[in-house]
Parts: structure tokens; sequence; C-alpha cells
């Protein structure tokens, strides 16, 4: 690992004053460097009206680095493809897999775990299976705030 | 151009985002305090349940039936439609939110795009971006296009939009409409009408203005009887925001004592209070009703109503419920069974500049009020809604020993489903 970078991001939303100077004094030169604060919300989030949060229970994609109490974006605005990892509604639970279209010419599609302990599941065109959204990011707690 | 969006069987429509499995299968809504179902899905239409049954009655009338039902969810119901009305802003030049459900829209500067064909487009991504299904309809007006909707929601093949632009398309469409399906014709008139032989839209629209004028003579009714011709003069603002805001409750059991009273009406107040913030308004006189349980004439009957003028306008929660509860004083009569009571705000107008009443304003008051409401609406957000209440909006629970239960405990809500969009305790659990 190389250096560690850290940027400070401000979460919430403030206004920020361009061009302010207090009138005796001098400009400060930094003030035609203005640029925007990183906001992880506005530039991580494309689809704000189409985002939405779920909560892992259970380790079925822990290869995929996915633990048991983390938490991810859903953004149901993103079309799935081949190895995106998906929520879906399957026997009465939202479950999160990776989709496998591999076999769609041949009539089904598979929703696969990340953990060999866990079943691979068979999707034929006559299962009535949606893909609900796409999984985009994963956010870990490791401080509580 | 103008349309409006309708969102099919929206409270449903909610529930089913996060219950997939309820896909095609009957649903319904209950109303506050689980009275009566105020929402359906198809299927529970199609099984003949009608809106406004009593929900003890579900069981009695279809004990055949898997009918799913939830109580009402107004936390989730406006997240969800707040969304759909986001997506909708960027895609028109000017929009108005007409209620919960719907949202008119204004097209002109979109005269290049083939309107069905963008109908059908935003029809997709609302459902695929937040799994709401809605209805469009477009218009030269608005009065022609919440008809229009009504075929879109109606026919399939319209697939989601239906687009009346043609002189032929308007009269075909006026010839299908019932009269008393008209925005507009509220249902006096609509009888009025059909005794007179007028049935469906066309009849009405074919009358000529002399027979207008002498049988109604109501601005309302002639304006619809333009539109209906495809004239546009039903003004935005009009509709743009409430000149009333009512918050009312029957209670689950009757009320008898002022202290109980007090704590409903000082909720209903509040309610109207952060109602009236949220559209930046402010109202300048709030009532209040009382009433009796109509049905049960074995007991002593009461009504009444009675109004307040605030010499300053206010949406501040404090004022609204101190208010309320002067009115409620004197409305109060000791031994009368209670079964439903409502605050109401009038007189909305702008919330800036206030109209100030030189004796009543303290302008270091006001200023501490307007801070402290921010707050609270702020925290209620984030932390759900009644996290922060006033002292009166607090009741004594039955048996219990001073003001510890709040009053989202009172309502009856047995069938509520969690708050995927609004509490980080309730996000979907994935498996």
């Amino acid at each position: 690992m190389g250096n560690i970078q850290i940027i400070r991001g401000v979460f919430d939303t403030q206004l920020e004053l361009q061009d302010a100077r207090v009138v005796a004094g001098f400009p400060s030169p930094a003030d035609d460097y203005a640029h925007e604060t990183l906001d992880f919300n506005r530039d991580y989030i494309r689809h704000p009206e189409a985002s939405f949060y779920g909560k892992v229970e259970g380790m079925s994609m822990k290869d995929a680095g996915i633990f048991d109490g983390d938490r991810v974006i859903i953004d149901r605005a993103v079309e799935p493809h081949d190895g995106s990892i998906v929520v879906g509604f399957l026997n009465g639970d939202f479950t999160m897999k990776y989709l496998d279209l591999k076999h769609k010419n041949d009539g089904y599609i598979e929703l696969k775990p990340a953990n060999p302990d866990f079943p691979v599941f068979k999707i034929t065109e006559n299962d009535d299976f949606e893909v609900w959204g796409v999984v985009i990011h994963l956010i870990r707690t490791f401080e509580e705030v | 151009m103008y349309g409006i969006i309708d969102c099919d069987n929206c409270y449903v429509s909610c529930e089913r985002v996060f219950r997939p499995d309820l896909k095609d299968k009957p649903v319904v809504v209950l109303s506050n305090n689980d009275g009566c179902v105020v929402a359906r899905s198809n299927e529970a239409k199609a099984l003949g349940i009608k809106a406004g049954t009593p929900y003890y009655q579900l069981a009695q009338q279809f004990p055949d039936n898997k009918i799913a039902v939830f109580s009402s969810n107004y936390e989730l119901y406006g997240e969800m439609t707040a969304r759909v009305i986001d997506i909708i802003r960027k895609e028109v030049p000017a929009y108005f939110r007409y209620s919960i459900d719907e949202c008119f829209v204004y097209l002109d500067g979109l005269q290049h795009t083939d309107l069905k064909t963008w109908g059908e487009h935003l029809h997709r991504k609302i459902m695929q971006y937040v799994g709401m299904p809605v209805s469009i309809g477009l218009a030269p007006n608005k009065t022609l296009a919440k008809m229009a909707s009504h075929f879109a929601k109606k026919y399939k093949g319209y697939r989601h939009c239906c687009l009346i632009d043609t002189d032929e398309k308007r009269i075909k469409a006026l010839k299908l409409y019932p009269i008393e399906e008209v925005w507009g014709i509220g249902r006096r008139y609509a009888a009025k009408l059909q005794s007179m032989g007028i049935m469906a839209a066309y009849d009405f629209a074919m009358r000529d203005k002399d027979w207008l004028r002498l049988y109604f003579n109501n601005i309302v009714v002639q304006r619809t009887w333009l539109e209906l011709n495809g004239h546009d003069c039903v003004p935005n603002e009009e509709m743009a925001k409430k000149k009333s805001i009512c918050t009312s409750r029957s209670f689950r059991s009757m009320v008898s004592t002022l202290d109980e009273l007090q704590t409903h009406v000082a909720n209903y107040a509040a309610r109207c209070a952060e109602e009236l913030r949220m559209q930046h308004t402010v109202a300048a006189s709030v009532a209040v009703f009382l009433n009796t349980n109509p049905f049960r004439e074995d007991l002593a009957q009461y009504w009444n109503f009675q109004e307040q003028r605030l010499l300053t306008p206010t949406c501040s929660t404090s004022l609204i419920v101190q208010a309320a509860n002067n009115v409620l004083k004197q409305l109060y009569r000791p031994g009368f069974q209670y079964k439903k009571a409502g605050v109401i705000v009038m007189e909305i107008g702008p919330n800036s500049p206030i109209q100030q009443d030189l004796f009543d304003y303290n302008a270091e008051q006001f200023q501490k009020m307007k801070r402290l409401d921010a707050v609270i609406d702020r925290i209620n957000r984030l932390c759900g809604s009644e996290t922060i209440v006033l002292g009166a909006q607090q009741c004594t629970p039955i048996g219990g020993k001073g003001k510890a239960d709040v009053f989202a405990n009172a309502i009856r809500h047995d069938f509520r489903s969690k708050n995927p969009t609004t509490r980080w305790s309730d996000i979907i659990k994935l498996h």
C-alpha cells in the first residue's frame, strides 16, 4: 500500500461564500481556485430518486467482501449486466447475489452467492422473478457515529 | 399542452414496492385508526371491495379471499411520492403538485417531442426508478388532461399515456366520458345535469352559451364547459396552493374529557402547522370542530364549530396549538361522548412578508419561534415524525401516570409497514 490520502468531505449541505473578503483586507489568493467541497451524495449517488439502502444479513457474499451487518446502496436506475451484484425478491425475502446471465439463451439465469456453502438459484422464464435493483456501493462502519 | 401524472392506486403501489410478492394480489390500505378501506389494488376492486368498507366487514364479506391489509403509512407514501415528483421535475418545463398522488405538468417548450412517446417513456422511468405505476393524460387544458389520464388508466392499449391533441380525439373522449366523472363537476351539479338528460361530457359540451348561463350561473361550471370545448381557462395559481388545511380524525373509542380532547386537537393543530411550513405559507385563522357519533341515536348529540382569527398570520406549531386549544375550550361541553374532532387552518398566504399587527408583533419572539420550529422539523425528519412534540401533544395512557405516551401510540395501526426510505432501522434486509 502506498500513501493513504485523507480527503476531507463535508456531508451536510453548506453554502459557500465565493469571493468572501473583509473590506479592509486583501483578497485571498485562494479565491481564484474556489471549488465546491467534495460531497459523496452529490458525486456518487447518480440517481437519488432511484437509490435505496439495504442491510446485509448473513455471509452468502463473503468472498465478494460483503459481510453480515454491512450496508449497501441499491440503484434501481442502473441496468443489471452479467456479473452485477443485484437485489431480487425470492421466496418471500430480498436477496443479494451475483447475477449470471451466461445461460440466458438456454432459457435460464442464475443468482450466485459468493460463498461455496450457499446454493446457486436457477431461475427460468416461468419463474416470476425480477431484479429489484443493482448494488452500487458498500458501506462498512468501523467507528459508530 | 398540459399533462397530469397520476399514481395508480398510490398507497397500495407504495406498499408493493417493498412487498413484490403482492404483485397481482388483492391489497387494501386502511384509513387512520384502521377504520375503513381507503385504497385498493385492481385485484381488490375486481373482488368487489368498495372504498370506505369498514375493516371489520372485510372478513365477513370476503371469507374465502386472501386480502393483504395494511394500515396507512403516510411517512412511506410521502417519501415515495416525493421521489416521483423529483423525477417529473427534471423532465418538464413547469409542474405543480395537485395532491399526494397527482401532479400537473406544463409542456409548452416540448413541442418538438412526440408527446405520446415522451409520456410512455416517463411512465417506464418512474416504474423503474421507484416502482410506482402512473397514468399520464396529455391535453390542451387541465380538464381534458384529467379525462385523458382516466382513459390511460382504464385501457391497457394506451400504455399508460393518453394524448388528446385533435378535435376528433377530444370529441370521441367526450362521448365516452360520464358527466359525473368530469373534473370540476361536483356531485350536486352532476345530479342536476343528469336530471336534464345530460349523461356524457359530450352532451354538456354541446349545449350553447345561453343555456349554460341560464341554468348554471357558476364560474367553475362555466370554466369546465369552456375547457371541454378545448379552451384553456382554469388558472394555475388557483390550485397551486391549498386554501385551507384540515386535519381531523375519528377516535378509536369515545372521548369525553377535555384533557384527552385537548391532546388530540393539539396534535391535529401541530400537523396543520407542519404542513403550512412545508408549503411555505402562514394561516390567519384557526378553527376547531367537534362532534358526537351521529349513528349512536341512543346518546346525547352535540356538534359545534368555531374559529379564531390570529392577529399575526403564523405557521408556528406552538401558536397554532395555543389558538386551537383556546377555541376547543369554548366549544367543549361536558357530558357528551365525542367521536371526532378536527382543526382547520384558513386564510392561507405566503409566509413573507407577513402582515404584522402592530400591537401583537414581537420580533424577537417571532424569530425564536421560527428557529424552534425549524429545529423540530429537522429532528422529526431525521428521527421519525413525533420524535419531538409539544407537551400538549402527549396524552395520559389509561391507568398511567403523567403525560408519558405520545400521540402516535394512541392511533391504531396494527398492520403498519416499515419505513425503509426514512428510517435506518427499517432499511430492507438482504439475505
